[in-house]
């Protein structure tokens, strides 16, 4: 009862907004979840009421199975139980399967075994209740022990008693593709839809002419480029691209960061060190086929630091890099010019969208 | 919650009794890994049955509570049914979303007051907002 109850205020507290875009051929709403914005925008907007309904669900579904700010949820649960042999439910089963597939895809740059390295820097708790300044000094870093110490076989995972999981690099992207999906299920496969949740998008079906346009951010909060009012133009670091279909994600450390003992830390830790990351980037965004691909694509830019551009060109993905002091790289085919497409290259590395894969460990 | 835990996914104690359970040698969990996967397949098709049913009632209950109360409000008609039926999407010349880090955004400034050095720390949920 307690659940259900926590449930129903949640969805009453997160109420879809209609956001006025300018364009009356395509809804555009967003809603406070899993900690973030989730966005949608739909066409023909008739299905919008549909399309709300789809993504509340998945992301209803998603905050039970994998938040770790949750206790409620079961890889809290997970956690509690001090390690061993479990039977997952099958969403939970493929979002760690997604993080143990990008963590060997990325070669260790992301890493679901990173949960005790952000706990042990103050990302204990929903990042809007951390203290934002600290005088407690960080303890020793934990590095991650490992994406191979978990072992995941169908809906069986093992985990050491040592181990907490963090799915925070590829989560929010596997909750946009999964989204992104139920839309169009729940409006016939008729129409196009795209999913952001937290600046993680996802599309699917028919796009507008073009692509779906969107603003690649520079400096998240610092230049508002995507104010409704400021118009299709560009500002500051920021870059307006059209998506047609796949999938970009952006990661920053310019956001989700705090302090401890007057020292600056940030949400993307190295999993080698257990430390944020360092490195020349402050943001990077990629695009790929899927959401859950963008978004652990996007975190290993980070993580790599001065290796993200070789990384990512080896990966054949579109990428734009913004530097701390404001360089901005475009590699892999992502457009240099306002306005230009994506192409995205089909294939997924690490969410095939359908069942478990083979070999998923 | 813990009971329906329980009935949907669960802690499958390894052969051995307690002693074996925890932290291993990886050479000994893959040797119990390897036992958990020899329990017969009666007993883990009815596990697998039961996890299911349970996950079915789980979500049904979530996903019902969820679609009955969300404040979804109404959508204005504006004709585009008609083009969903073409090949081509419609004409959208506005961004429709942003991607950017995280959605939160974190600005702190400091300044000094009085002699004082005062931290301001403002959090931004979303970079966007359309009020």
């Amino acid at each position: 009862m307690t659940t259900m109850t926590s449930v129903r205020e949640r969805a009453a507290a997160a109420a879809w907004r209609h956001v006025h875009t300018g364009d009356r051929a395509v809804a555009v709403a967003q809603r406070e979840a899993l900690g973030t914005t989730a966005r949608l925008a739909v066409w023909p907007p008739e299905h919008a009421d549909a399309a709300m309904a789809a993504v509340d669900a998945v992301l209803a579904a998603l905050d039970l199975q994998a938040s770790r700010f949750r206790p409620d949820s079961e890889i809290s649960w997970l956690h509690r139980s001090a390690g061993g042999l479990f039977m997952l439910s099958g969403g939970l089963a493929e979002a760690v399967r997604v993080a143990l597939e990008a963590a060997r895809w990325t070669g260790g740059l992301t890493d679901p075994t990173v949960g005790e390295a952000l706990i042990s820097l103050g990302y204990d708790r929903d990042f809007a209740a951390i203290d934002p300044d600290s005088r407690e000094p960080p303890p020793a870093p934990v590095p991650a022990p490992g994406w191979q110490e978990v072992r995941l076989d169908g809906p069986l995972l093992w985990l050491p008693a040592s181990v907490r999981l963090d799915l925070g690099a590829t989560a929010k992207g596997l909750g946009s593709d999964r989204a992104a999906r139920a839309v169009m299920a729940a409006t016939g496969h008729t129409g196009g839809a795209l999913i952001s949740l937290g600046g993680d998008i996802a599309t699917a079906g028919i796009p507008p002419r073009g692509g779906w346009p969107i603003v690649a951010a520079g400096r998240s909060g610092h230049d508002g480029a995507d104010s409704p009012r400021t118009g299709p133009a560009s500002t500051g670091l920021s870059q307006l691209v059209r998506l047609p279909h796949g999938a970009v994600a952006t990661s920053s450390i310019s956001c989700r960061s705090w302090r401890r003992a007057g020292r600056v830390l940030h949400h993307i830790v190295d999993p080698r060190t257990g430390l944020p990351a360092g490195g020349p980037w402050q943001t990077a965004s990629v695009a790929a086929m899927t959401c859950a691909d963008a978004n652990a694509a996007a975190t290993a830019a980070i993580v790599a630091g001065e290796a993200a551009p070789g990384w990512l060109t080896a990966a054949g993905l579109p990428a734009r890099l913004v530097s701390h002091t404001g360089e901005v790289r475009h590699i892999g085919g992502w457009p240099e010019h306002d306005g230009g497409q994506i192409e995205v290259p089909p294939g997924s590395h690490v969410y095939a969208g359908t069942g478990p894969r083979a070999g998923a460990r | 919650m813990d009971s329906d835990r329980e009935q949907h996914a669960g802690q499958i104690p390894l052969p051995g009794g307690e002693a074996e359970v925890g932290y291993q040698p990886a050479a000994t969990r893959r040797d119990s890994v390897r036992h958990a996967r020899r329990m017969s397949n009666w007993t883990l098709a009815a596990l697998i049955a039961g996890t299911g049913a349970a996950t079915v009632a789980l979500a049904h209950h979530a996903f019902s509570s969820v679609a009955t109360t969300v404040g979804a409000p109404t959508t204005a008609a504006t004709g585009g049914q008609a083009a969903v039926n073409g090949t081509s999407g419609p004409q959208v010349s506005h961004s429709v979303a942003t991607t950017s880090g995280s959605g939160a955004t974190v600005t702190t400034t400091t300044k000094t007051v009085n002699g004082k050095t005062v931290i301001v720390r403002t959090v931004h949920p979303a970079a966007y907002h359309d009020d």
